[in-house]
């Protein structure tokens, strides 16, 4: 008599068993994986405010020069954008990480309105440098940092003798001075062949990528050089607009100190400023904010109660 | 066949509880994941108190510069905050802290007079920005300097002040 069984001989239970239980073994799986990510995504947002923590003693104005450096465990990208709208606009930091050869996938941006980071868009590796100049316009406006990456190397050809002390001073292990290896991104000051950036010194621009920034002063001059055009003059633009408050804020106590009898004749003057940070446009546009800034330090200098 | 559904039910109660156990066991994970967060959010809040107060009085909205006399480190213009104060909206989120208060230490003053431009500088607490009075708090020592004026004349005055910054405990 030939059997009616098939040849897979199962009962009804255990194929229900086999079906729950890969089931069960699918959601175990699936809720791993979301943890995981879930878990990726908050340690990529603690290390972005960690960076921006990190920052406040290396904006303390006396520590000025110095070089700070941090190491992470894995290949990391730090986005650092920025965003214009508000009163004082606000830097973005976002971090993302290497796993199992894949860039974690994270929209947490944190968020900072008293920061100013230059550097380029993203910034990869294991060790990154930072460090700080204040700027000063006329009075001090911000310190402004500059993130690099180990990874890539910068090379400064023919600069001005103060800058290659005040870099060389730095001791910033992925900044040359003069000999250039291979694949350093090379920086040159009036003239040069084979350079990445063009540095116009006296003439306060630089020519990076096709595109042609304007700085004033040293710090905004790294700035351009450390950061992409983009992030350079959005950054600007939230420099200058820190520059109408602030104004606002020396114009506030002009006339509370003038009050005591401590003049300092500066009101029209702050206006002025102050009209120019609110409608700065963009970096070619700096000469003309320089030629007010520089109008009252000069008047302030000399003012019976200077205000700064 | 009565033995078979109870086996079938059998099966259906165990994979009930397989079931309820990861649930419980994620709900777990999830719990202790999210204390964890909370915790090392308040760790990050209080090292960002920490480190501002190390940097706030050099900041350009408090500093001195040199308008009394050379540049001095942790020196806080009073008749700059006093009108910080005023513009103190417009600050709303830019530390990061929940509260900015400047206390005038040395010389001493009878009780807590919190400062306004109507009693300025016979006053001995600044409130900067102040955001609610829960928190925890970190302070620094500053110099706190203004321009006083007696007999037509004017001269700077500096006292010994604390600089509180404050974070949530959230």
């Amino acid at each position: 008599m030939i059997s009616k069984k098939g040849y897979l001989d199962m009962s009804f239970s255990t194929i229900f068993a086999i079906i729950a239980g890969a089931f069960i073994l699918f959601l175990a799986i699936y809720g791993s994986t979301k943890l995981l990510s879930t878990e990726q995504q908050v340690s990529d947002a603690k290390i972005a405010e960690e960076i921006g923590i990190l920052l406040n003693p290396i904006e303390i104005s006396y520590e000025t020069g110095k070089v700070s450096s941090f190491s992470l465990p894995a290949e990391t990208r730090i986005d650092c954008g920025c965003k214009e709208e508000g009163i004082f606009g606000t830097q973005l930091i976002r971090v993302s990480q290497k796993s199992f050869g894949k860039w974690s996938e994270t929209d947490v941006n944190n968020d900072f309105k008293n920061k100013y980071i230059f550097a380029e868009q993203p910034v990869e590796g294991k060790k990154f440098y930072l460090f700080s100049k204040p700027f000063e316009f006329p009075f001090k406006i911000a310190d402004l940092t500059y993130l690099t990456s180990s990874e890539k190397k910068y090379c400064f050809f023919d600069a001005p003798e103060d800058i290659e002390e005040e870099l060389s001073s730095l001791k910033q292990e992925n900044i040359h001075i003069k000999k250039c290896a291979e694949n350093d991104v090379v920086v040159c000051f009036e003239g040069g062949v084979g350079c990445d950036i063009r540095v116009s010194y006296e003439a306060g621009y630089i020519q990076k990528d096709k595109e042609t920034i304007y700085f004033e002063g040293n710090a905004l001059m790294y700035a351009g050089i450390f950061s992409d055009a983009e992030v350079y003059e959005c950054q600007l633009k939230r420099i200058m607009k820190r520059v109408g408050v602030l104004a606002q804020l020396y114009r506030d106590k002009a006339n509370f100190v003038s009050q005591k009898g401590c003049d300092s004749n500066l009101n029209e003057d702050l206006m002025r400023l102050i009209n120019a940070g609110n409608n700065f446009k963009s970096s070619s546009e700096i000469n003309i904010v320089t030629g007010i800034a520089e109008d009252i330090d000069d008047k302030n200098k000399f003012a019976r109660c200077g205000l700064w | 066949m009565v033995k078979a559904q109870i086996k079938i039910q059998q099966m259906l109660f165990m994979l009930l509880a397989i079931t309820l156990f990861f649930v419980l066991v994620g709900i777990f994970l999830l719990v202790l994941g999210s204390s964890g967060l909370k915790k090392s959010a308040i760790e990050l809040q209080e090292k960002n108190a920490l480190m501002l107060v190390t940097r706030l009085a050099n900041s350009p909205e408090f500093s001195c510069e040199e308008s009394f006399g050379s540049n001095k480190i942790n020196c806080v213009d009073a008749d700059k905050v006093i009108m910080l104060i005023q513009n103190s909206k417009k600050y709303d989120g830019f530390w990061g802290a929940s509260n900015i208060i400047i206390r005038k230490i040395y010389p001493e003053i009878d009780g807590e007079i919190v400062c306004s431009l109507s009693n300025y500088p016979n006053c001995n607490i600044i409130k900067v920005y102040s955001e609610n009075n829960d928190g925890a708090d970190v302070s620094n020592f500053v110099t706190l300097c203004r321009k006083e004026s007696s007999g037509g004349e004017y001269y700077d005055k500096c006292e010994l002040a604390k600089m509180s910054v404050s974070y949530e405990l959230r």
